[in-house]
C-alpha cells in the first residue's frame, strides 16, 4: 500500500508549531506578556494557578484590538509587527505571528479586548483549535488573555511537565527577564493563592533600572552594582555590573539583553570572564544586567523557536565592548571592595549584642572558640597557657598621634592602629576601616607583577622535543587561528596534522609543566568562547602564588607610615578591594552603622 | 620471636630501609617495617609498593619468627637509644604487641600481621651485571637534575639506562631530560649487560640507591628485566618496579652540526651567571650570552628590577651570536663539570645547544635555548 502525502489540516500544523513554541506554562506566560508590552502596556497582571495548568490570566491597559484583529490575532502568520515584510528590521518582541494560534490548538484560549475609547470590548474563544464567533465582552482598555486547561489538547505534553512548584519557578523567572528590560512597566504576578512579585513602576529619569534591578536580584546586588555605559560603533552597552567581591556559584545571576529582549548567550558568560579575570575565584560568577540595543539590522533574533537566543552580525565587536566597558567600570571601582562586608559585620554586631554583664564571658568564647572544636586530647587538657600571654595584642601606637587632616580625607583614611598584628584600623571623616594586611599587600604585589609581565614579554623557553598533542581537526584548527595570541603570551605551537598541534616553546615562567592539558583546554575554550584563557590564567596563577610568598604576612608588626603608605598603595591600584582569593580586602564601617549599633540611630 | 641486637646495626639498617616508607599511607600496613628473626640474622624489609629494600643484620636470635611494626617510630626509638646499647626485640603472641628493651627503657608496639605485608616479587632477574660504586654514582649525579617533575610525560619522570654504541665500542648510557634540557654520561658496558633491555628507572628509585651507595665504595650487583631492577650494595638490596613507557627518541635532539664552539673557564662562567642572574626576580628569566671574538658578555635585563651583565674572555672564532637560557638550567649544567674548561657547541639563537665537560668526554648536555 502505498502512503498518500496529504496537506495536514491547520489544526495539526497549529499543534505541531506549539510543540516548538510553547514548551510548558511559563512559555506562555512569556508570549503573552511579550504581546501586552508590545501593546504598550504600563501596568501587566498575571496569574496562574496550579501552575499554569488550570489557568494563565495576562490583563494588560495596552492599546487593545478591534473586532477585525481580534479576529486575525489567532489565525497563523497573523501579526501586526512587521509592516514592511521585513525580517531584518524587528522592533517589537513579537514579529512571527505564531504564538496565539499555537496557545489556542493546545488548550482554551479566550482573548478579550476594548480599544482606548470604544464602547465595548470584544472576546474571541479558541477552544482547543476550534474558533468560535466573536461576542461582546466587558472590560476595561487594554487585553486580557486567559489560558485553561493547557496541553488537555496534547496529553503527551503534560508527561513531561516538572512539578506545579518547579514550574511557578519557571513562571517567575520570566516574568522576571522581562520586568529588567522594562521598568517603565508595573507588573503582578500571582501565583495561585500568593502574590509573587510586584513590581511598580520606575521612573526612568532617576535611579528607576537600578532599583528595579535590585528587587529581583537582591539588596546586595544594589549596594555593590557599577553603572556600565559603553558605546561604539553604534552599538550601546549599559546596566549594572556587580563588583568583583560579589559572587555566587553560578552563572544565573548573570543577565543579558539585546534590545530589550532576554536572550541567553555563551558571547555574555565568556566576555565576563574575560572582563572579572583574575578578580573572581574559580568557578565563583559576578552578578551583572548588561542591556545591549544596536540597530536592529545588526542581529538575527530570528534563530530559536522560543527567541532564547540571538546572532550578532559582528559578535566580536559585541564582545569587545562589552569587556571594555566592564573593565573600565571594575577599573575605576579600584579599591571599592564589596559593601556587603560592612553590612555583614554590623548585622552580625548587631544580632550578637548582649547586655554589658556578659561582654567579658563572651570575649572568652571567642578567643577559645577553635579549640572547643577540636577533640579534647589528653595533653590538651593538661596544658594550661599563662592567661597573660594568651591576651590579643593591641599596638595601638599609631593611635597616640595626631591625626593630620588631609590623611581623613583619603577613601581609606587615616591609620590609627594596627590590631593582632593582622588588621590596619584607618578612620575617614565617615567610617571606620578595617584592613587585611597581608590580602591587601598580596593583591599589591600581584598587580605589580603583571604589569611586570606585560611590560617585558613572556619568555619563552624552547622545548628539545616538540610536544605533539592530539586535539581533533576542529580543536588544531581553533588553536592554529589563534597562534599569534597564544605566541605573545609565550605559547608557540604549530598545525601537526591529522588533528594535532605540535608545541615548540613554552611561557618559561610555568617552569615544566603539563603542556598536553594546558594545550586541550585551551582549545576546548577557543572553540566555547572564541577565546582561551586557560593559558593566562596559568601564568596569572604563578604570579599569585608568587605574589602570595613576597607579601607583607600577618603578624608582622607595622609601623603608622607603612600603614598610612599600603592604604595610599590601595587607593592608587586597581582591584585592590579585593585579594587575589577574591575575599574583600578591606570593610567600611559607616559611623551611621556604628552608631545604629548603639541604638542612637 | 625473640632476638637480641647491637644498637649500633639496627640503626643504620633501619637508617637504609625506612626512606622508602612514605610517611602518609592510607594503608596501614605501608608504614610498617617487616621485621623477620632467624638463622643468627634479622632481615628487615620496607617497601611504598613500587619499591621495597631489604637488609640483613647479625643478631642473636633465641627464637625465630616475623613480625611488622611501625617503621618511623622504631627508628624514632632507636636513635634515641645510647650508643653501644644491646637490645632486646621480643614478641608478646597474646597481646599482639613487640617489647623493645634496652637498659631501663621499655617499649611495647602495636604489630601487624607479616602475613598481609606486600612483596614486590622480583624472582629471577634475567640480566645481571656488576658496576663500581663511584661509576654508579657518576651517572647517576650527572643525569638526575634533568629528570622530569611533571607527571603527565611519566615516561621522563626517570632515567633511561640503557645499552648503545658509541663508535666502535658499546657503552651503558644513562640519559634523562625535561624536555627542556638532556643529560647523558656513559661508561663501556660491563660484562654481562648485553641484550639487556632499555629502562626507566622511577626518580624515587634513583634517589634512594643515591642514598644507599653514597658512603659506600663496594661494587653494586645489578640485575634487570623488563619490569624490575635490582640493585645489591653489600647487605642491603633496593628491588624497584621501572616506568613502563617508552623512552622518546632522544639521539634526535642530540645536534650533530653544531660548529660554533665557545670554550670557557667553568668557575668564571659559574661565577658569572650567578652574579647577573640576581637581578632576574622571577624564575625563568633569561640570560642573554653576547658573543663576539674573544669576549663573552653575559648580561640580564629585569625592566622591573634593573640590568647586570658581566664580560668574561673566552676562546672563540666563529661568527658573533646572541642566544639566552634559562639561568637556573646553565646553572644545573655548569655545576655538573669536572673540568675547568667547558665547550658550548652552537649554532643558532633557536636551536638546541650542546655542552660537554672540557675534564670528562663521556658527558654531554643539551640546552635549548629561551628567547624573549
Ligand atoms: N495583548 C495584546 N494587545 C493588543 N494586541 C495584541 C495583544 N496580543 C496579541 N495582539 C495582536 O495579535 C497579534 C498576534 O499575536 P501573536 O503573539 O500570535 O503574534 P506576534 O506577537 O505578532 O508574533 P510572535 O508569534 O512572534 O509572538 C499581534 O501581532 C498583535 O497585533
Ligand atoms: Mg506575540
Amino acid at each position: 500500500m502505498t502512503a498518500h502525502i496529504r496537506q495536514l489540516p491547520a489544526e495539526t500544523v497549529n499543534r505541531i508549531a506549539a510543540g516548538e513554541v510553547i514548551e510548558r506554562p511559563a512559555s506562555v506566560v512569556k508570549e503573552l506578556v511579550e504581546n501586552a508590552i508590545d501593546a504598550g502596556a504600563r501596568e501587566i497582571d498575571i496569574v496562574t494557578v496550579a501552575g499554569g495548568l488550570s489557568l494563565i490570566r495576562v490583563t494588560d491597559d495596552g492599546h487593545g484590538m478591534d473586532r477585525a484583529n481580534l479576529n486575525l490575532a489567532v489565525e497563523r502568520h497573523a501579526t501586526s509587527k512587521l509592516p514592511a515584510d521585513d525580517l531584518l528590521d524587528i522592533r517589537s518582541l513579537g514579529f512571527r505571528g505564531e504564538a496565539l494560534p499555537s496557545i489556542g490548538s493546545v488548550g482554551y484560549l479566550s482573548i478579550a479586548s476594548c480599544q482606548h475609547g470604544a464602547r465595548d470590548g470584544l472576546e474571541v474563544i479558541v477552544d482547543r483549535g476550534s474558533k468560535q464567533p466573536i461576542k461582546p465582552a466587558a472590560l476595561n482598555a487594554g487585553s486580557r488573555v486567559e489560558v485553561r486547561d493547557l496541553f488537555s489538547a496534547t496529553p503527551a505534553r503534560l508527561k513531561f511537565l516538572k512539578s506545579e512548584r518547579s514550574e511557578n519557578m519557571a513562571v517567575s523567572e520570566v516574568v522576571k527577564r522581562l520586568a529588567m528590560a522594562h521598568p517603565e512597566v508595573g507588573f503582578a504576578l500571582t501565583t495561585g493563592e500568593r502574590t509573587g512579585l510586584r513590581l511598580p513602576r520606575a521612573d526612568l529619569s532617576g535611579d528607576g533600572l537600578l532599583q528595579r534591578l535590585g528587587r529581583i536580584m537582591g539588596r546586595e546586588f544594589m549596594a555593590d552594582a557599577l553603572p556600565i555605559d559603553g558605546e561604539r560603533d553604534g552599538i550601546r552597552v549599559s546596566g549594572f555590573a556587580g563588583l568583583p567581591t560579589l559572587h555566587r556559584p553560578d552563572p544565573s545571576q548573570q543577565f543579558l539583553f539585546v534590545n530589550t529582549r532576554p536572550v541567553k548567550d555563551k558571547l555574555l558568560i565568556g566576555a565576563v570572564r574575560a572582563a572579572y579575570g583574575d578578580l573572581i575565584p574559580k568557578g565563583r560568577y559576578p552578578l551583572l544586567a548588561l542591556f545591549v540595543e544596536l540597530s536592529p539590522q545588526e542581529v538575527d533574533v530570528n534563530v530559536h523557536p522560543a527567541k532564547a537566543e540571538v546572532r550578532f552580525r559582528d559578535a566580536g565587536r559585541v564582545r569587545s565592548l562589552l569587556i571594555g566597558a566592564l573593565r573600565f567600570a571594575l577599573e575605576n571601582a579600584g579599591h571599592r571592595a564589596t559593601a556587603r562586608g560592612g553590612t555583614l559585620t554590623v548585622e552580625t554586631l548587631v544580632a550578637r549584642s548582649e547586655p554589658p554583664a556578659a561582654a567579658p564571658f563572651a570575649y572568652r568564647a571567642t578567643s577559645q572558640a577553635a579549640a572547643s572544636h577540636l577533640p579534647r586530647g589528653f595533653s590538651d587538657a593538661m596544658q594550661a597557657p599563662f592567661a597573660a600571654f594568651d591576651e590579643p595584642s593591641a599596638d595601638s601606637s599609631a593611635a597616640q598621634d595626631e591625626v593630620a587632616p588631609d590623611l581623613l580625607d583619603h577613601p581609606l583614611g587615616a591609620a590609627r592602629a594596627q590590631l593582632h598584628e593582622t588588621y590596619i584600623v584607618a578612620q575617614t571623616r565617615v567610617s571606620v576601616v578595617i584592613v587585611d594586611q597581608h590580602a591587601a599587600h598580596e593583591r599589591l604585589v600581584y598587580e605589580r607583577m603583571k604589569k611586570m609581565l606585560s611590560n617585558g614579554g613572556v619568555a619563552r623557553q624552547g622545548l628539545l622535543i616538540p610536544a605533539i598533542v592530539d586535539v581533533g581537526d576542529e580543536e588544531a584548527a581553533a588553536l592554529n587561528d589563534k597562534a599569534d595570541e597564544l605566541a605573545e603570551l609565550g605559547l608557540v605551537l604549530e598545525g601537526f596534522g591529522n588533528g594535532a598541534v605540535a608545541v615548540r616553546e613554552m611561557p618559561a615562567l610555568l617552569g615544566d609543566t603539563d603542556i598536553e592539558g594546558l594545550v586541550k583546554d585551551l582549545a576546548a575554550e577557543i572553540l566555547d568562547n572564541g577565546q582561551g584563557f586557560a593559558l593566562l590564567d596559568r601564568l596569572e596563577a604563578v604570579c599569585s602564588r608568587m605574589a602570595c610568598h613576597g607579601s607583607v604576612r600577618a603578624g608582622r608588626r607595622l609601623t603608622p607610615s607603612e600603614m598610612n603608605a599600603l592604604l595610599r598603595e590601595m587607593e592608587a591600584t586597581p582591584y585592590s578591594g579585593q585579594c587575589n582569593h577574591g575575599r574583600p580586602t578591606y570593610v567600611e564601617l559607616k559611623l551611621t552603622d556604628i552608631e545604629r549599633l548603639f541604638g542612637r540611630r | 620471636m625473640r632476638l637480641v641486637i647491637e644498637r649500633g646495626e639496627l640503626l643504620r639498617a633501619l637508617g637504609h630501609v625506612t626512606s622508602v616508607v612514605e610517611r602518609r599511607t592510607t594503608i596501614p600496613i605501608l608504614s610498617n617495617v617487616l621485621l623477620r628473626a632467624g638463622n643468627g640474622k634479622l632481615s628487615l624489609k620496607a617497601t611504598d609498593l613500587e619499591r621495597e629494600v631489604i637488609e640483613d643484620v647479625a643478631a642473636t636470635v633465641s627464637a625465630p619468627g616475623a613480625v611488622t611494626v611501625p617503621a618511623h617510630m622504631l627508628h624514632d626509638i632507636v636513635r634515641k637509644l645510647p650508643d653501644g646499647a644491646e637490645i632486646e626485640i621480643k614478641r608478646d603472641p597474646e597481646k599482639e604487641r613487640l617489647t623493645i628493651t634496652a637498659g631501663q627503657s621499655r617499649f611495647a608496639l602495636q604489630t601487624l600481621g607479616p602475613e598481609d605485608f606486600p612483596d614486590i616479587a622480583a624472582g629471577d632477574l634475567a640480566h645481571s651485571f656488576e658496576l663500581g660504586a663511584a661509576d654508579l654514582k657518576r651517572l647517576i649525579e650527572k643525569t638526575r637534575f634533568a629528570i622530569s617533575t611533571e607527571e603527565t610525560r611519566y615516561y621522563l619522570n626517570g632515567i633511561f639506562l640503557h645499552v648503545a654504541e658509541k663508535g666502535s665500542s658499546r657503552t651503558l648510557r644513562a640519559v634523562a631530560t625535561d624536555g627542556h634540557r638532556l643529560a647523558q654520561v656513559e661508561l663501556s658496558r660491563p660484562e654481562g649487560a648485553e641484550g639487556m633491555p632499555g629502562v626507566i628507572i622511577p626518580r624515587k628509585t634513583v634517589h634512594e640507591l643515591h642514598r644507599l651507595i653514597e658512603a659506600s665504595s663496594a661494587p653494586v650487583k645489578i640485575g634487570v628485566s623488563p619490569s624490575k631492577v635490582r640493585f645489591e650494595i653489600g647487605t642491603v638490596t633496593l628491588t624497584s618496579k621501572l616506568i613502563d613507557g617508552t623512552f622518546p627518541d632522544y639521539g634526535r635532539v642530540i645536534p650533530q652540526g653544531n660548529d660554533k664552539e665557545l670554550t670557557v673557564s667553568n668557575a668564571d662562567f659559574i661565577g658569572a651567571v650567578d652574579r647577573v642572574s640576581t637581578i632576574a626576580s622571577e624564575r625563568g628569566r633569561a640570560v642573554k650570552l653576547n658573543i663576539t671574538g674573544d669576549k663573552l658578555v653575559l648580561s640580564v635585563n629585569n625592566p622591573e628590577g634593573g640590568s647586570a651583565t658581566e664580560e668574561i674572555g673566552v676562546g672563540y672564532t666563529a661568527s658573533p651570536l646572541e642566544i639566552g637560557f634559562n639561568a637556573r638550567y646553565l646553572l644545573d649544567i655548569a655545576s655538573q663539570l669536572e673540568g675547568d674548561e667547558a665547550h658550548f657547541l652552537l649554532a643558532d639563537p633557536g636551536s638546541p645547544t650542546m655542552i660537554r665537560d672540557g675534564g670528562d668526554d663521556t658527558a654531554l648536555y643539551v640546552l635549548m635555548p629561551m628567547r624573549v
